[in-house]
C-alpha cells in the first residue's frame, strides 16, 4: 500500500470525514465487485451495508496495508447475509464449474449465478474471480476447509449445469 | 471478456455510507422535479448559490482550485470564519472544516433529480450529543433542500 493511503486510512481512523470520503472512493469498486456476484440483485444494498460495516469499524483496522483484506473479508459477509436475508433464490439441482479461462465464462454469469445459494456464490467468486486458494477462501468464510471445497465442488457443479440448461 | 455481476454504488449511497460513519451526521434526501444538469449547476456554484441555501453562509470564496480538490474560505452571519477543503465533481461534493462536515450527492433520475444532503459536526463530546445533533440535523437538512429547491426554481 501506498504512503499516501496509509496517510488516509490514519486520517479516517482519527474520524475525518474528508479521509472518509477519500477512501470511499478507493474502496467502494472493489466492495462492489465483491458483493455484485453474491448477491446480485440486492448488490447494492448489500454493498452500502459493507461499506458502513467497513467505516464503522475503521478503527479497529491495526494495520493500514491489512485494509482490502480487511474489507473483503467483511463485505463477503455482508453480501452473504444480505442475499440469504432476501433468500429470493432456490438453488436448481445443477455439475462442475468451467475453469477460470474456460471459453464457456464470456458471457454474463448473472443468470447463472443466481441458481446457486449466497454460500456458494461467494466461494465461487473468491476462488474464480478473486483468485484465492481454498484454504484462504475457507478462513475468509470462517468454514473448515473441507467445507469451503466441496461448497467449490458443488457450486461448480451446479454452475455447469446452469451453462448447459 | 467474463462480465460478473458488479454492484452500483451511486453517490447517494455514498453519502449515506459517510453519514452512518460520522456520529451525529444526518442524510437527507428529496428529489427535485428537475433534471440533473439544472440542479448540480446550481448546487455546485459554491461561491455564489451556497449562501443561499446554506442559512448560516454570508459568503464563500475559493481561495485554490486542484482538479476536483478546492479551498475555500467562508464567513457565516455570527461573525463565524471557517476553511474549508472541499471534493467537488458531478453529483458529489463533501466538505470538511475543523468544525463542520458538509456534503451534497445527486442522482440523475429520468427528468428528475434525487438529491441528498449531509450535515454533521466535530464536537469533542460527539458522541454523546449524537442524538440531539441527528434531530437538529433532520430539521436542518431538510431546510437547505427546500432553499436549493427555491433556487433551481428560480434559475429554471
Amino acid at each position: 500500500m501506498q504512503e499516501d493511503q496509509v496517510r488516509v486510512v490514519r486520517a479516517a481512523q482519527r474520524g475525518d470525514g474528508l479521509a472518509m470520503a477519500e477512501l470511499l472512493d478507493v474502496l467502494t469498486p472493489a466492495v462492489a465487485r465483491w458483493c455484485g456476484p453474491i448477491a446480485l440483485q440486492d448488490s447494492a444494498d448489500a454493498a452500502q451495508e459493507a461499506l458502513i460495516a467497513i467505516f464503522r469499524g475503521i478503527g479497529s483496522l491495526a494495520e493500514p496495508a491489512a485494509l482490502f483484506g480487511w474489507a473483503r473479508t467483511i463485505s463477503v459477509r455482508e453480501a452473504v447475509r444480505v442475499a440469504r436475508r432476501t433468500a429470493r433464490e432456490r438453488p436448481a439441482e445443477l455439475p462442475e464449474l468451467p475453469a477460470c479461462d474456460d471459453p464457456m465464462l464470456t458471457v454474463d454469469v448473472g443468470d447463472v449465478l443466481a441458481r446457486l445459494t449466497p454460500e456458494h456464490r461467494a466461494v465461487l467468486m473468491l476462488r474464480d474471480l478473486e483468485g484465492l486458494d481454498e484454504r484462504a477462501a475457507a478462513e475468509l468464510l470462517g468454514v473448515p476447509a473441507g467445507t469451503a471445497k466441496s461448497r467449490l465442488s458443488r457450486a461448480r457443479e451446479k454452475f455447469r449445469k446452469g451453462w448447459q440448461a | 471478456m467474463t462480465t460478473w455481476p458488479m454492484a452500483e454504488v451511486d453517490p447517494i449511497r455514498r453519502l449515506r455510507v459517510l453519514a452512518a460513519a460520522v456520529p451525529g451526521a444526518v442524510v437527507t434526501e428529496t428529489t427535485y422535479d428537475a433534471p440533473f444538469a439544472q440542479v448540480w449547476a446550481v448546487a455546485a456554484d459554491l461561491e455564489h448559490e451556497l449562501p443561499m441555501y446554506l442559512p448560516d453562509v454570508r459568503t464563500l470564496r475559493i481561495t485554490r482550485r486542484d482538479g476536483e480538490r478546492l479551498e475555500a474560505h467562508a464567513r457565516g452571519y455570527a461573525g463565524m470564519r471557517a476553511r474549508f477543503d472541499i471534493v467537488l465533481r458531478p453529483g458529489w461534493c463533501v466538505m470538511r472544516s475543523r468544525l463542520l462536515l458538509g456534503g451534497m450527492a445527486a442522482v440523475a433520475d429520468q427528468e428528475q433529480t434525487r438529491f441528498a444532503f449531509l450535515g454533521g459536526v466535530h464536537l469533542p463530546a460527539q458522541r454523546a450529543l449524537a442524538p440531539g445533533l441527528t434531530l437538529l440535523g433532520h430539521v436542518a437538512g431538510r431546510h437547505v433542500l427546500d432553499r436549493l429547491a427555491e433556487q433551481v426554481r428560480r434559475r429554471s
